[in-house]
């Protein structure tokens, strides 16, 4: 007999990943990302990739420091983060992730230190404001020898590839969410946010970096291979969902794909993939402002949809829960503070922060060593 | 060993004479529960639930649970077969689990199973990084608004420690909800769980609930197919 049920009552639980979640890992997966762009310039010394090294080392820093806040605003008490490190739970993933994400940051402002050593000396030269002071105490040594660049490059590496392992595994292994509950989501994170810091290059070039055509062109490319390889894994998800070769990938699959707004989102995601694939095919010298915005905005979308999406499936009840994104603390407000506080700290490197280099514009490290030197005699 | 409301109610002059006369190291060695001797479960009958709700107003009462939040609620539903139309209700709560998942996700080790079974938060300890939420495939977990906290179903662990019923055991107006110690075999959850065909929710998450129900419609064992209730918390209280 065909029977229908209504729901009456029930409880509705709220969202508890709230949207600073959402920014800590998307701005956590483009500090990585970036922070990957910056290797062939100042590790292995390719000085035709010196503009991304730079643009991205800036990239990195700004979204892996405003990273950290938003998940500790994630806590309701930001004083609570001290019980991670005096109870450590080897079996939590989240446990572990409280010790990588020091180490990746640890590792990266070590790294960017290092690799502007050289500009802070330069930068220092000549003055007696405390500021240039501080320019040449940072810039002690003169341009940092290759090995420790290196060494320290590897840290920050280490420490990148622990953070994706476990924001991706964190979330994998939550059985009661079918959704998240997909071997293929570490890869599809890490994916994402991969084409997500090749688009938040693509939009520091534009406005930042002087607009060069040919680093766009390249970034543009590059953008292809990730937004491919982001497909690639969107079609295998798709194919483990509905072959029945995975049964969490079918689980997750059939939760949601009767339901009109989860299309509308498989639609849209497809198409944020496809577009810049095909602009930045069709137009890589000049279409680098909408692939990098429309890159930037999927590695936030996927996000979105993954945890605000995902929460609002019952686990239990019937239907689905309404989501309205609430205007203050735990929404918007969340939101635009951390954006707010993102800007701030971008201002604030481009105001002193020597990331564009000096003589190291030039490719000339001698002359930077030169000027190092001076600088600290004439300190 | 008491069981539900009325049996607590029948056992009660003993209980209040046996106080009066023990001495007071006898009573608090009666109520210590963290030795593992006990394993607290409860069976709800299912047909005998009439969504009166008292349950869920005194857990509210009880645990000083926020506005618009529930450790426990009797989920309601209609139910249309043919030309027929029924109310099915579904009390819900913690089935504090022996495979408990929100255990090993916790970051600090706030969440715990006593000895007893009861797995309960340390609220000292917990961040309120709402991964246990997560990980709770009953949704019996949230965060509690007042504390910033995981909150949750204790089975009115301070109720039982001090030879109580929980409380919305005590108020159950049809006697759908039956506690006891499963590890006592002459308790009536001990009888219930040997001689009925009990269903759990969700048994193929591998979790080992403890809260088994009696006469459970399997459309509503997991996910519940159907339409979504339009009543919603407006608000949360503080």
């Amino acid at each position: 007999m065909d029977s229908q049920i209504i729901e009456v009552l029930n409880v509705t639980r709220e969202t508890s990943w709230l949207p600073w979640a959402v920014s800590y890992f998307f701005l956590i997966g483009l500090s990585y990302g970036s922070f990957m762009l910056t290797l062939p310039y100042f590790v292995f010394g390719r000085a035709q990739h010196e503009k991304l090294g730079r643009l991205a080392l800036l990239g990195a820093l700004v979204c892996g420091l405003t990273a950290p806040v938003a998940l500790l605003a994630d806590l309701h008490g930001p004083g609570r983060f001290m019980n991670f490190y005096l109870h450590f739970q080897p079996q939590s993933w989240m446990s572990w992730g409280s010790f990588f994400i020091p180490v990746y940051l640890a590792g990266l402002l070590l790294y960017a230190w290092l690799a502007l050593r050289g500009d802070f000396a330069v930068r220092g030269q000549g003055g007696t404001s405390w500021l240039a002071r501080l320019y040449r105490l940072a810039g002690r040594g003169g341009a940092a020898p290759r090995m420790a660049v290196a060494a320290a490059a590897l840290l920050a590496l280490a420490g990148a590839v622990l953070v994706a392992l476990y924001t991706g595994m964190e979330v994998m292994v939550v059985h009661a969410r079918p959704l998240w509950n997909t071997p293929f989501l570490p890869a599809q994170f890490a994916a994402t946010a991969f084409a997500g810091a090749i688009g938040l290059s693509l939009l520091f070039n534009r406005f930042i970096g002087g607009r060069d055509s040919d680093l766009e062109t390249g970034l543009n490319r590059l953008l292809v291979l990730a937004l491919a390889l982001v497909l690639v894994l969107g079609g295998g998800w798709l194919f483990a969902s509905m072959s029945g070769v995975s049964p969490s990938h079918s689980a997750a699959f059939s939760q949601v794909a009767g339901m009109p707004q989860w299309q509308l989102t498989a639609v849209w995601a497809v198409l944020a993939t496809v577009l810049p694939m095909a602009l930045a095919t069709w137009r890589p010298a000049s279409s680098g402002l909408i692939t990098g915005l429309i890159a930037v905005h999927s590695a936030w979308m996927m996000r979105w949809t993954i945890f605000i999406g995902g929460q609002s499936i019952p686990k239990t009840g019937a239907g689905l829960y309404d989501y309205h994104l609430p205007l203050g603390n735990d929404g918007l407000l969340g939101i635009v503070g951390t954006l707010g506080l993102w800007i701030a700290l971008l201002v604030l490197m481009l105001e002193y922060l020597p990331w564009a280099g000096q003589a190291f514009a030039a490719g000339d490290k001698k002359a930077t060593n030169a000027l190092a030197a001076n600088a600290i005699a004439s300190h | 060993m008491i069981q539900s409301r009325r049996n607590f109610l029948r056992a009660l002059p003993a209980i209040t004479a046996g106080a009066a006369l023990a001495p007071a190291p006898a009573i608090a060695a009666a109520a210590g529960e963290e030795d593992g001797r006990h394993r607290w479960a409860m069976v709800v009958d299912v047909q005998k639930c009439i969504g009166c709700q008292a349950c869920t107003v005194s857990c509210i009462m009880e645990n000083a649970v926020p506005e618009n939040s529930f450790r426990t609620i009797v989920s309601t539903y209609e139910v249309h077969e043919g030309p027929r139309t029924n109310t099915y209700m579904l009390p819900r709560l913690c089935n504090h689990c022996a495979n408990p998942p929100c255990i090993p996700v916790c970051p600090v080790g706030a969440t715990f199973q006593r000895k007893d079974g009861v797995v309960v938060v340390d609220g000292d300890r917990c961040v309120g990084c709402a991964y246990c939420v997560q990980a709770c495939p009953y949704d019996a977990r949230f965060i509690n608004h007042a504390t910033g906290k995981a909150d949750k179903c204790t089975f009115c662990a301070h109720r039982v420690d001090a030879g109580l019923l929980p409380a919305c055991v005590e108020t159950c107006v049809g006697g759908a909800r039956i506690f006891g110690d499963l590890n006592d075999p002459d308790s009536k959850v001990r009888h219930l769980v040997d001689r009925n065909k009990m269903k759990v929710l969700k048994p193929e998450m591998g979790t080992q609930p403890h809260v088994f129900y009696l006469g459970l419609d399997e459309r509503f064992q997991g996910h519940v197919e159907g339409a979504g209730t339009l009543w919603q918390p407006s608000g949360h209280g503080g």
